[in-house]
Order: C-alpha cells, then structure tokens, then sequence
C-alpha cells in the first residue's frame, strides 16, 4: 500500500479551477487574535497569503513618551497578554539598564521563578488552542484547567490573573507572600503527570502528526533571515537562545542555572527526560518541531522553577524594591532583549533627562513570526492554514501594540 | 371510499410527480434547480417501482440515479458553473426541435403502450397481490446465478429455454464500468509539475509514502 | 398493524386502518427521533464535559441539566429567521427539510424488536445503505443555496466525503448479509438469538475486524469526529452550516443525531444481536410468543430496550472518539477512505467468504446454541 506521497504543492491539473480569494478573520475562531488573513486559492490549494494586521493597534508606544516608565508597565502587560510578566521583564530590565541599576539576589531569583512560570502558562495556552485549531477539544481544557493553578499562584502574588504589573522597574512590587512556595511546589508536582498526558493526547497522537508533521517546513536560513526567534527559530534546528546567548544583564538571570537549550542539534534533542519520540513523518522546521519544542521547554521550565525556587529560599536581600514613580532617566538609550515565550521581546528606552521618556519602542517577536507566513503557506492546503498559524504561536497585542 | 382503488390512486400520484418534476426540469432556468426537480422526478419514478412491488428496484434507483448520479451531476454544475445561480436561456429554435423530438417519441411509446392487450383492460388481467414480504431479493439473487424462479410460470416452451441466468452480462458490464472508471481517472490525472525549487536540504528526511 | 386494527378492532374501512396504521408507525418514530436527538444533545454536553474534566449543564432542570436540551430547543425556535440576501430561497429552506427525511427513511426500515418495524423490507440493509446516501443531497443544496464561498466550499468537501465512504461501508455490510444469508434485518436479529456467542461480530475474526471498518466508514458518513470537515469551526467557521441559524440549524442537527443512531442501531442488528440480550433471559423467563400475546409483547419490549441499549452505547462511543481525537485534513480523509478502508473492507470480505466455505461449522471455539437455528426462519412479519 505505499504510494508515493504526492506534494499538494508540486501538482498540475487539468481541470482548471479558478482562483478564490478567501478572507480568513478579522473575526475567525482560529486567527488567535484580531488578524486578518487573505488567502489566494487555487481550488483547495493556497497560492499565497497576505496578513492584515493593525486591529488591534492602541499606540502603546506613543503613550508611552507621556507617561512614566514605572507607570508604563501596565501597558506591557497588554502587549503579550498571555505572558505579561515576561513583558514586565523586558521593559523593567531595559529601563533598569538606562539606570545602571543593580539588583539583589533575591530579587534576580524571583523574577526567574516568576518569569519562567509564565512562560509554562503561556506555553500551555499555545498548545491548547494549537489542539483546539486542529479540532482536538479536550486539551485545550486540560491545559486551561493547568493554567487556572498557575493563574492563582500569580493572583497569590501580586493580586492579578492575567495583567500582573507586577515584576516592575528596580524588582517585583511586593515580595511572595508566606507559603507561595510550598503551593508552587504541590504544583509543579502534580503539573509533571499532566504533560505526560497532554502528549498523549497531542504530540504522539496519529492524527494530530498527520495535520502537523511537514508542514509548514521553515528552513533555518528563512527563519534567520525573516528574523523569527523563539520556539519558531528553535523548531528549525538553530539553537539561539537568549537565556543563554543574550546580553549578560538578562542572561546573567540564568547564571549557575542547569537547563538545556531545546533545539535539535546532530540530529537529536537533549535527552534529559524521556520525551515521545520524534515521528518518522517529521521534518525538522516543521509545525510538529515547533511544537515539539514548546513542549519540551515546559519541562525545561519547571526545573528552572524548582532550582530557583530553592535559590530564592536561600538567598538575602530584598525582593527588589520599586524606584521611585517620578525616577529621572538619564540621557541615553537602553536597548534589551529577552526570552519571551514567543520568542525575543526587545524593549527601548531613550531617555532625556527628564522622568518621562523621550522614545519608547517595543520589537515584537510575534511580529517578525507572523511575517514568514508568507513562505510558509505557499501551497499548501486550505485546512493547513490554522496549522501553521497555530504553531507559530502569535498573539495579537504584541504585534499590533 | 371502499370502492377507490387505492393503488391507482398513489400510482397516478407518483405518476403525476414524475412527469410533473420532469416538466419542471426543462422548464427551470436555474441549472442547480434543474438538477433538483430531477432529483424529486427520479424519486417519484423509485415510488412507482415500490408500489409495483418491486423493492431491490427501488431501493437500486434511490441508490443510482438518486444517490449517485445526480450527486455527480450537482457535483459537475457546481464546480463548473461561473458563478452561483447560473440561468440556462433556451432560445426558440430549440424548443421546436425539441418539441418535435419528444412529440415523436411521445407518439411512438403510446402506440407501443397502447398495442398490449393486457394493459388496454386492465381489470381482466388485474392479478390480486399478497400484501405479504415475498423474498424478492432471493429471486433476483437465485436469478443472477442461473436459477430462474420465474422461468417455471413461463407455459412458452419456447421461451423457457431461452432464459438463463444474468451472470454473464452482469460481468460484461461490471467490467465494462472498470473500464470506464480507470479511463475517467486516467483522464483526470493530476500530472507532476517540474519541483519550482530545490527541496530543503537540511535535516530534510524523506518522508515515508502514507 | 392494520391488520390487528382490522381484525380485533373491527376497524371497517380497511384503507382507514392502513392509514392509521402508516400514521401511527410513523408517528412513533418521529417521537423516538426527536427523544434520542434531545437526549443525545444533553448526553453530548455531559459526555464532552467529563471527558475535558468539568461538569457539563447542571443548572437547567435539576442538578444534572436535564432539561437543558429543552432549553436550547426552545432557543432555537425562537431565534430570528435570517437568510443570507445572496441565498436561494427555495433551496435554502428546503435544504435541512431533505436531509432530515432522508433520515428519517432509515428509521422506516430498522426494526426496533422481533417484528417490531414500520416497513417490512426484504431488502433491507439494501433500502437503508440507498437511503442515507440521499442525506448528503441535503448538505450540497444546502452549502449551495447559502450563496458563499465558505459553505459551497464546505458542502463539497462534506459531500466528497459521504459518496466516498459509501464504498467501504456497504462493502462492510455485505458481510453479515453474506453471514446470514439474506438482507431481512428482521431474520438478521432472529438468527443472533440465544447467547452472545451467536451473534455475528464472534462468527469469525474477519467479522470482528468488519465491525471496526464499518464503524470507522459510519463515522466518517455522519460527518463525526475525527471526520467533521464540514463542520470544522477553526476552519471554515461552520463550512455548509454557516448561514444556518435557529430552528433550520436544529433540523440539520436533528438528521445528523437521528443518522448516528441509525448507523449504530445497523450495526447493533448486524453485528451484535439487534435486540438479542448476551443472555437469552425472555426465552428463559418465558415471554415469548409461545406463551402467549402479553407475554411475547414483553419478551419483544425487553428486546427494545437491549436494542436502544446498544444504539446508546455506539452513539457513545461515538461522543467519546470526537471529543478525544483531532480532525483530519480532507485529503487525509478521503485518503483513509480509499487506501486503508476500501482494502481492508475488501479483504476482509474476501476472509469471511473462504472462512464461510472452507469452515462452515466454525472452529468450534465458542459453544453451539441450538436456540439460534431454531429462531433463524422466523420472520414476526406480517
């Protein structure tokens, strides 16, 4: 029964059928946000696509040369909703570089504690919705009823579910509150069984290989080139990480820390835990890598909890204290990037003197994942669509701002 | 109410709808209502083969025209059609001729019709059905192999012996169909175009045929 | 029934007792229709919620929600009746109307006990596979008339999918006929009678495999999970379904509920004894015909509820693998259809005919009932 397997792509008929323009969004249950995609078809074969985006665009940039660092926080917990507290550490650490500040310990520890939560939170968001993309309900309840737990770890902490402000210019706004570590722990305890379970009902399961496993191939010199980062870049094979490759104010977060940079290299991923397999049907830079990878980083990213978590424990010092509100920026310019879930989120800041800042930027990772869409669906499938975008994890906030 | 022959009645029904959709079908301009009115046409048409009794034949009209061909046929007007709800104008000159053929057929089925002793009296040759379940498809079965159920009423001597069995034929057409369906694909094919560029090379695996 | 109407009612004018024979039958599984479609829809809810570890409706009705379906029954009913301004109206409205007759038909010939249905067909399994092969008509008058590009696109990815599967699931039903030797569905059930060794699905391993084919291609012909294309809401939003609101939608619905328990209650009578208990308990408690008329009208009321047992559980099953199992891209059904099932099928009609020639007895494995044989040439017919 082995046929040769027929690229959709590479195929001509006869039977001419004529080319549909189809309006993916901007309201669609698969789009992930307010994105409008125009599909080019050629009866069920996509010649090309074009994203519109910009629905969703509230100048948070520009709001933020009128306000002041520490009360533009807020605004980055709105950029990528699902990760805020990733986006409080971008900005937080590209303003306390403007400043030269230093900060504890402790401090340094929790927010990895904190950080490397959120991209556990947020990686669960993206493997539901990939679930719910491909028509798999129940994952993506399995993978909301993880994150409701680790929603009320946030809420113990700073008093918020889903726009935290709470890592912030000079450290967090509060300490953790007594006994937040000992519930984090019963957490991550019981969240380990529960990854299993989810690839088994993702990762190794025929079907969902099927919809992802080549498709969508983003080579790593395409990736590179449309500048995507994250598990986006990862799923390619090249393995750039900024927690450890990035700039020594933020990869120094991670010093003495043991985790693996998850990205196929020789041909195998780390081998640290024994993960499902990979398929025989996979090629590397496909959908199902891309996944794969954010699979693999929750695991990376509940070891990194606990070792933090232990550091945090022991370490002295204070949690970080906020700068004053109306601190004054010195003139200049701080330019950081960090590893967001979805890839790497750099912030700017220029400053003039004055407590407010001249020029505020914020460079999306989502943004630059989004643009390689382009060459990922040229021909394929019209059902294929959701698949990519499901696996290139975008989030509207962050690329509209 | 006792004396309607209830069977005439539902008979002339289905009648009435065959031939009244069929109407439609060339009345309609709209293409995918014409395939429609045919649908109910060939639907009634299987009504009339339940009525006579006739239950495999029924079920394999539903099953063929029904199921099948005019599935394709929705299929075919769909998918070529330039754009929804395509009108068919149907000049003068063709009515006329068209007229002039369906008349000339009418003409020729009626006297056809009309020159069977047994259907011009109706009553007299009228045999009273058993509303009972008679193992039709047995019959059709055993018929097909060569064992004629119905060869034994046949008083014609003559006649007796020229009936055998529907397997031969039956093969003759299912391998003509083959025939025809592996031409229509061949037809059809999708033909390779020429890769545009170069598969990527890098950790590329080829995959395995599903 | 009319007979029964005529002879112990004295019903006079026969054709009225016909008629209110046909009016009843008909009026009684219209009833059961509409029951199953409501208890399903309320089963759906339940059965998605615990599967996703949450409760499902426990408000309307009581603290399990039973009245939920009634609710969103009435929803629907009274939801604002909007046609798309591009649509064709005439099909538009008729669209829903087909497909529900054409599930309707089924029902018309599945018996539902010994005796116990409204056509008494000799082709049956015939009449059925012919009759829910007019439901997809339904699905492309309707993805047609909606006047979008999304619902022709998704009407014909919904009606490729049908016509194909059609070929491996009427290859799967050959076989019990084949088993049984005739397409009666009424003495199908009655030669599974006795223990639940006698039913078909333990004749012979290629019987066994048969009965997973034919609930892959039933699935995959109701438009189910994994199969559900048509329906697939990340994709074409609703594919055919998209301009369908409120009491039109329900009716789309009402066929594909009332076709998954007729697909289930085919494969309960072909496979798994129809109303056949795993224990013959009528015949040994005595409510058979024998004993009498009340007696054989429990023995047969037992049979229904064996029977519309089975129908609940595969209609379960059913639930089960949709909430479970992603969907498959359209190329990726068509091609399980015609490179896996259509062989399979094939080969595993190949298997029962050598098994049936070269081993008519059987391997002898399971033990001989004679309580089957005896029941095999019984037809309640009349």
């Amino acid at each position: 029964m082995s046929t040769e397997k027929t690229d959709p792509g590479q195929v001509e008929f006869d039977v001419r059928t004529d080319e549909m323009l189809i309006n993916m969004g901007p309201q669609h249950p698969s789009t992930h946000g307010v994105l409008r995609l125009v599909l080019r078809t050629d009866g069920e074969i996509v010649a090309g696509v074009t994203p519109h985006i910009g629905y969703l665009h509230r100048c948070a940039e520009k709001i933020g040369e009128n306000v002041t660092p520490r009360q533009w926080i807020p605004y980055t917990d709105r950029l990528d909703y699902l990760a805020s507290m990733n986006m409080n550490l971008g900005w937080a650490l590209a303003v306390e570089k403007l400043l030269g500040l230093e900060l504890p310990e402790k401090a340094k520890h929790l927010r990895v504690i904190i950080v490397e939560l959120g991209r556990i939170a947020s990686h669960l968001v993206a493997a539901g919705t990939y679930g719910l993309d491909l028509g798999s309900f129940t994952p993506f309840m399995y993978c909301f009823r993880e994150r409701e737990r680790v929603m009320d770890l946030f809420e113990m902490a700073c008093g918020a579910r889903l726009t935290y402000s709470y890592l912030t210019v000079g450290g967090a706004t509060h300490d953790l509150p007594a006994g937040w570590l000992e519930k984090c722990e019963a957490f991550l305890d019981q969240f380990e069984p529960v990854i299993d379970e989810l690839h088994a009902v993702l990762t190794s399961n025929e079907i969902f290989v099927r919809r992802t496993a080549g498709v969508g191939v983003l080579t790593p010199e395409t990736a590179v080139d449309y500048g995507c980062t994250g598990p986006v870049l990862r799923g390619s094979g090249v393995p750039w990480d900024l927690r450890c490759d990035g700039e020594p104010r933020y990869a120094e977060m991670y010093d003495d820390y043991k985790f693996e940079v998850i990205a196929q290299t020789d041909g195998r991923y780390p081998k640290d835990h024994d993960y499902p397999p990979v398929p025989r049907t996979a090629v590397l830079g496909d959908s199902w890598h891309r996944f794969y990878v954010r699979m693999l980083e929750v695991v990376q990213s509940v070891e990194l909890v606990r070792q933090a978590m232990d550091r945090y424990s022991r370490a002295d010092g204070s949690h970080g204290e906020p700068v004053p509100l109306r601190q004054k920026l010195p003139k200049g310019e701080a330019y950081l990037e960090t590893e967001a879930p979805k890839g790497q989120m750099g912030f700017l800041v220029i400053g003039d003197g004055s407590p407010i800042p001249w020029r505020v930027r914020a460079r999306s990772s989502s943004f630059c994942n989004l643009s390689v869409i382009t060459e990922l669906c040229r021909g394929c499938l019209v059902a294929d669509v959701p698949a990519i975008l499901g696996s290139l994890d975008l989030v509207l906030g962050e690329i509209d701002r | 109410m006792d004396a309607i022959n209830w069977h005439s009645v539902f008979f002339l029904l289905f009648a009435l709808l065959a031939c009244g959709f069929a109407l439609a079908v060339v009345v309609a301009g709209n293409i995918v209502r014409m395939a429609f009115y045919l649908v109910l046409s060939l639907g009634a048409v299987a009504g009339l083969f339940f009525l006579a009794g006739a239950d495999f034949l029924g079920a394999m009209q539903l099953m063929i025209y029904v199921g099948g061909t005019l599935v394709l046929l929705a299929f075919g007007v769909m998918l070529t059609a330039r754009g929804p709800f395509v009108s068919m104008k149907t000049t003068a000159k063709t009515w006329a001729l068209a007229a002039i053929i369906g008349g000339s057929l009418l003409v020729v089925l009626l006297q056809t019709v009309l020159s069977v002793d047994d259907w011009l009296h109706p009553d007299a040759a009228a045999v009273p059905r058993p509303v009972t379940t008679e193992p039709t498809a047995t019959r059709l079965g055993l018929g097909l192999l060569g064992v004629r159920a119905d060869k034994a009423q046949q008083a014609d001597e003559t006649l007796r012996a020229g009936m055998s069995g529907y397997l031969l034929a039956f093969e003759i057409v299912s391998v003509h169909l083959l025939v025809v369906l592996v031409g229509a694909a061949y037809l059809a094919r999708a033909k390779r175009k020429p890769l545009a560029k170069a598969p990527p090379e890098e950790g590329h695996k080829d995959p395995e045929g599903q | 029934m009319a007979e029964y109407l005529i002879n112990n009612l004295g019903l006079a004018p026969s054709w009225l007792a016909h008629l209110l024979a046909a009016l009843v039958h008909c009026g009684l599984l219209l009833v059961l229709i509409l029951t199953a479609v409501a208890v399903f829809n309320w089963m759906e809810r339940k059965v998605a919620g615990r599967i996703q570890d949450r409760l499902g409706p426990t408000r309307v009705g009581g603290r399990f929600g039973w009245l939920q379906s009634l609710a969103d029954g009435i929803k629907l009913w009274t939801k604002e009746d909007t046609m798309p301004g591009t649509a064709d109206v005439l099909l538009f409205r008729l669209a829903p109307y087909i497909s529900f007759c054409a599930s309707f038909c089924v029902f018309v010939a599945l018996p539902f006990s010994n005796g116990w249905v409204a056509l008494h067909l000799d082709t049956a399994v015939f009449f059925i596979i012919a009759v829910a092969g007019l439901e997809v008509f339904g699905v492309i008058l309707g993805g047609y008339a909606s006047g979008s590009k999304w619902s022709l696109l998704g009407a014909m990815r919904e009606a490729a999918q049908v016509v194909s599967y059609e070929v491996p699931m009427g290859l799967c039903l050959v076989v019990p006929v084949m088993i049984a030797g005739t397409m009666n569905l009424t003495q199908i059930g009655n030669q599974q009678a006795g223990w639940l060794t006698n039913w078909f699905i333990f004749h012979d391993p290629f019987t066994f495999l048969t009965f997973w084919v034919y609930f892959t291609c039933a699935v995959a012909s109701v438009n189910r999970a994994p199969f559900d294309l048509a329906e697939a809401e990340s994709e074409l939003v609703a594919g055919f379904l998209t301009e369908y609101s409120g009491f039109r939608w329900s009716v789309f619905f009402m066929a594909e509920y009332a076709s998954m328990f007729a697909v289930s209650g085919l494969a309960a009578i072909l496979f798994f004894g129809g109303w056949n208990g795993p224990l013959p308990v009528a015949r040994l408690i005595g409510l058979t015909p024998e004993s009498g008329p009340l007696a054989g009208y429990l023995g047969n009321l037992l049979g229904l509820a064996n029977f519309v047992g089975k129908c609940v559980l595969g209609v379960t099953l059913m639930m089960w693998t949709r909430w479970t199992l992603p969907r498959l891209r359209i190329d990726q059904v068509i091609t399980t259809c015609w490179k896996y099932c259509v062989p399979l099928a094939a080969a595993m009609f190949l298997g029962v005919m050598l098994w049936m020639v070269a081993l008519p007895g059987g391997l002898g494995l399971l033990p001989s009932n004679p309580a089957a044989t005896a029941a095999a040439d019984v037809d309640g017919g009349k």
